[in-house]
């Protein structure tokens, strides 16, 4: 059966505009449009600043057939800025979105795709809430490694993550909920017996960045705000 | 024990009357920040804060006068209407730049890999006020309040109220968690 061409709007979640979940959202929508759909891409923290108009934003999302949210976490659930955007959906576009599908891809810090559940529960919430259809989350555990680096030049991991993206989006345009194999294939299985060698890296990485701006451990770790001058 | 409460309602509610009349009786010592009323800038993720500056946002807000209390302080109290299954964004606003609390080298933890504390011990008191919220929203809130506690090494507990509760009934609650939850 020949699917019915779709209109996709990417949300970018995170304030760094060119970092890694506009990385993905990139790669999601120039798979999207190698398969003959409408993709485009906007980020929140522009509406967040009113450098875009929020009244405007309704032009924008009516026309979607599909809205997803790609997002970084920040403190275990959705960033700030998102959670004010969503907040505003749904105060001003009450009803508007109803039949829409929604999805949502989301990556963190650390390696541990768990840590995404809480931020991917409440963006079904915030789905269900508006009677829009949700498709379900992907979450991605260390995406700060990635640092914006585009995905097709990570090699290996880059071509794994494209590819869970395509197979994703097979599912999204055909208003599926993601088949949890997605999942399967973005979850980074590091054995929590590597934590301690990992955290011991990541400790030599951030003291060498630091010495490199003249900051000692000591000032790394000062107790800033139990010092008299702040 | 310094109590800290960040009250992010926009109106005021049952959960607010009771922890007056609560604060009140006790007469413990606390700092209550009504957030809405505050100007807190979100997070850029800039990176400062954990070289350039270690333990200290570059832009100017008012979140160094929230930072003055919790750093010495020993409990966190955060009052929140329940979205999404989650927090409200005035609540959100300076939990995003609580990342202070902690310091940007590593730690391993009964299995987690975590964030060493920048000001030791310390515990979170999480008080959601639930209303037309879907079925599996609280499970949700609780797990996230867990979760920040479990981030930061702080001990927690969490409690939810709908505005149909009791007043005496809020009090108590408050009260007997604000004696449980210690660092
Ligand atoms: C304020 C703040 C809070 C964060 N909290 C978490 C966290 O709780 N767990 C985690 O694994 N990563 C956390 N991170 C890391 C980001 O999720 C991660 O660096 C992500 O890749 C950033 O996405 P971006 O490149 O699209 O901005 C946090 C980052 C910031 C700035």
């Amino acid at each position: 059966m020949m699917n019915k061409k779709k209109r996709l709007l990417l949300l970018n979640g995170s304030p760094r505009k060119a970092k890694t979940s506009y990385v993905f959202a990139r790669t999601m929508k120039e798979l999207a449009e190698k398969k003959g759909h409408k993709a485009e891409i906007i980020h929140i923290i522009e509406y967040f600043d009113e450098e875009k108009h929020f009244e405007a934003l309704k032009q924008v999302i009516l026309p979607q057939d599909i809205l997803g949210l790609v997002t970084p976490l920040y403190v275990d659930t959705l960033p700030y800025p998102v959670i004010w955007f969503l907040e505003r959906i749904a105060c001003d576009l009450t009803g508007e979105l109803k039949g829409k599908e929604f999805f949502a891809v989301a990556q963190c810090g650390f390696p541990d795709t768990d840590l995404l559940h809480p931020l991917l529960e409440s963006c079904g919430y915030f789905a269900k809430a508006l009677e829009m259809k949700w498709l379900g989350g992907l979450g991605y555990g260390g995406g700060a490694l990635i640092d914006g680096t585009p995905l097709e030049k990570l090699g290996r991991k880059g071509k794994k993550i494209t590819s869970a993206f395509a197979f994703a989006l097979d599912d999204i345009v055909e208003g599926k909920s993601i088949s949890p194999r997605v999942q399967d294939q973005l979850t980074v299985k590091i054995p929590k017996i590597l934590y301690r060698a990992l955290a011991a890296f990541l400790n030599y990485r951030k003291k060498r960045e630091a010495y490199s701006h003249g900051v000692s451990v000591a000032d790394l770790t000062r107790k800033t705000y139990l010092e008299n001058k702040v | 024990m310094s109590l800290v409460i960040l009250d992010a309602f926009g109106e005021e509610n049952l959960i607010e009357k009771a922890l007056e009349n609560l604060l009140q009786k006790t007469g413990k010592e606390f700092f209550y920040f009504k957030l809405k009323n505050m100007k807190i800038l979100a997070c850029r993720s800039c990176g400062a804060c954990e070289i350039k500056s270690p333990g200290k946002c570059v832009f100017h807000d008012d979140m160094p006068e929230i930072m003055r209390a919790i750093a010495p302080g020993s409990l966190i109290l955060m009052l929140t209407p329940v979205r999404f299954g989650g927090y409200s964004s005035q609540l959100k606003k300076v939990l995003d730049k609580l990342m202070i609390l902690v310091l940007p080298l590593y730690t391993v933890k009964d299995g987690h890999l975590l964030h060493s504390p920048r000001y030791g011990k310390k515990s979170l008191l999480v008080i959601g006020l639930t209303g037309q919220n879907l079925p599996g929203e609280e499970e949700n809130f609780r797990l996230l309040a867990a979760r920040n506690a479990l981030n930061m090494q702080f001990t927690h507990k969490t409690l939810l109220f709908t505005s149909a509760d009791p007043m005496e009934k809020i009090e108590r609650e408050i009260d007997k968690a604000l004696c449980e939850v210690k660092p």
